[in-house]
């Protein structure tokens, strides 16, 4: 060898020694760079389903199979492999902390699409979905990825995620799971709840109770004092505590936010929200419109001295009319406060035989009707086309109850938290949202129904992932 | 304390008794049925209450005296007398 091809060889071992370096350095790099996207979760927009952030929390390498695919309960392992086979694919991964969650791998390397497409045409499947490779560009993509909680009794809850579950139609729901890839709440925004109280010491409550700010002068009435309202409210005695003894309350509270992704329980339509109970119903689930009127003005205080409490979720009525009940409803309205009512539960047409407070002709007020697990209108719930606005679930509701229990509860109650649930979520998204606004954009997220043609106002019942589009 | 049937039973006859002053004895026990009751007052609120839109479980109790029928209304927590005389009442 000459001196010039020695040289020659040298330059050439020490380029390819560079470059072998640089590489290498690019690799660290965009590991670091994924593991900077993994952070992005905790950004307001999520755009990875709960699937990709199990492989993401158990440190897998994601991006290779297609499809993952959803089985439904009781779809045993043999039958999901031969399924596969049949396709000619395989099951790359089972995610085993979401039992019938399968990444799978198209062997004849089809378009995901149209292996999506193969799957969800099967009965054994809930649902497919593309198996999105998550990137820095992947976070501006615009699809939105349903979230799923972890809450062990969420199965249960068909009023967030319809799966076809105990007879019921399959997508019959508000569409939580989408509406939570873009906000699972927030605690800046206060929901009143005005009932029997709260039992605020519930495991799947008790993070989201509001607490009165050190900095904000307990409530002062004229009449009657001074009271340490720590945690809301109680105007049948008076008095600072809202405890629920009788569950009615608990029940709709948990509806509306009990904690999400917890690992305990069920999840609200908010994962975090603050609720403020208030009580002027007693053991009996009753109680008088003077004492309502009371607890309506201990908000409408509330929202004067700086609480972020924009909505009223009243799961009441009767069939007689108060002037000043609904005086004071429209006094909340002054104060850019939604007042969410229930249509009752006689199975009358509310157009004719009017029920109160939901059918007070108050701007602030929106009249919920209850739907069954199959989109048809409750046999027991109120309607009319000119004095009932929107539907929601309303039968066999899972929510929490007294002692850190859960029970399945019936009625308009149960529908109109719902309702107040999907506004506090806009209000996460958009706090400045005037009250006529945040109305409006409520009533307009409907999913039409054909039971509800010329039944109610809107027709619909309430979609909470249209309602943050 | 939690009512249960028998005590519902009890407690409506024991009222209509008074209501109409006659002997306890001579009300008779038509039927006594459980029941869905649309809300929290089961259906029979008084003036001026407001009760929760909950489908209640409780039981119907149809009382017959003096040739006439009673109904009253009971669930664990209440008995009520539906529209008597053209009103509602708590016990």
């Amino acid at each position: 060898m000459n001196r010039n091809n020695f040289l020659i060889h040298v330059a050439l071992a020490i380029v390819l020694i560079l470059i072998a370096a640089f590489a290498g350095q690019l690799n660290r790099w965009r590991k670091e760079w994924k593991s900077k996207v993994h952070i992005m979760p905790s950004a307001e927009k999520k755009r990875m389903s709960t699937a990709e952030e199990i492989a993401l929390a158990e440190g897998r390498t994601f991006g290779r199979p297609e499809v993952l695919v959803k089985f439904k309960a009781g779809v045993s392992l043999e039958t999901i492999d031969e399924l596969t086979s049949r396709f000619h694919d395989r099951v790359e991964d089972r995610i085993e902390s979401d039992p019938g969650l399968d990444a799978i791998d198209d062997l004849d390397n089809a378009d995901a699409g149209e292996v999506v497409a193969q799957y969800s045409a099967l009965p054994e499947v809930e649902y497919a979905e593309p198996n999105y490779e998550i990137s820095l560009d992947a976070v501006d993509a615009p699809p939105l990825v349903p979230v799923r909680p972890a809450d062990p009794r969420f199965e249960d809850q068909w009023a967030l995620a319809n799966s076809g579950q105990r007879g019921g139609k399959e997508g019959a729901d508000i569409s939580a799971m989408r509406a939570w890839a873009t906000t699972t709440g927030s605690d800046k925004v206060v929901v009143a709840v005005l009932d029997s109280g709260v039992d605020y010491t519930h495991e799947d409550l008790a993070p989201n109770i509001w607490v009165r700010p050190a900095s904000l002068a307990p409530y002062h009435d004229n009449e009657l004092g001074t009271i340490e309202d720590v945690n809301g409210f109680n105007a049948i005695d008076n008095e600072s505590d809202p405890m629920d003894d009788n569950g009615h309350g608990t029940h709709c509270a948990g509806i509306i936010g009990a904690e999400g992704s917890n690992d305990i329980g069920i999840s609200g339509v908010n994962w975090k929200v603050k609720i403020m109970p208030l009580k002027f119903m007693n053991a009996g689930g009753y109680g008088t419109t003077k004492d309502a009127i009371e607890a309506i003005n201990y908000v409408i205080d509330r929202k004067k001295a700086g609480v972020n409490v924009r909505i009223i979720s009243a799961s009441w009525g009767s069939t007689q009319r108060s002037r000043s009940l609904e005086e004071v409803i429209r006094k909340a309205y002054d104060n850019d406060i939604l007042f969410v009512a229930a249509a009752g539960n006689a199975s009358t047409n509310n157009d004719r035989s009017p029920h109160y407070p939901s059918s007070y002709n108050v701007p602030n007020v929106i009249s919920v009707a209850a739907l069954d697990r199959n989109d048809q209108l409750a046999s027991f719930s109120n309607y009319g086309v000119k004095s009932v606005a929107i539907a929601a679930p309303g039968v066999d509701i899972l929510s929490t109850w007294l002692g850190n229990e859960y029970e399945e509860k019936s009625g308009t109650s149960m529908a109109t938290p719902v309702v107040s649930g999907v506004a506090a979520l806009i209000l996460a998204e958009h706090p400045r949202m005037s009250v006529d606004e945040l109305r409006e954009k409520v009533l307009a997220s409907v999913d039409p129904l054909p039971a509800l043609k010329a039944k109610i106002a809107t027709g619909g019942r309430v979609n909470a992932a249209k309602a943050l589009e | 304390m939690a009512l249960n049937k028998e005590d519902a039973v009890k407690k409506a006859r024991k009222d209509l008794a008074q209501r109409l002053k006659i002997d306890d004895n001579s009300i008779k026990e038509q039927s006594v049925d459980d029941s869905d009751f649309p809300d929290m007052s089961l259906g029979a609120a008084e003036d001026g209450e407001m009760s929760g839109q909950m489908i209640t479980r409780g039981w119907r109790i149809r009382l017959g005296a003096n040739n006439e029928s009673y109904e009253y209304r009971a669930d664990k927590n209440q008995v009520r007398l539906y529209k008597y005389k053209g009103k509602n009442y708590r016990i």
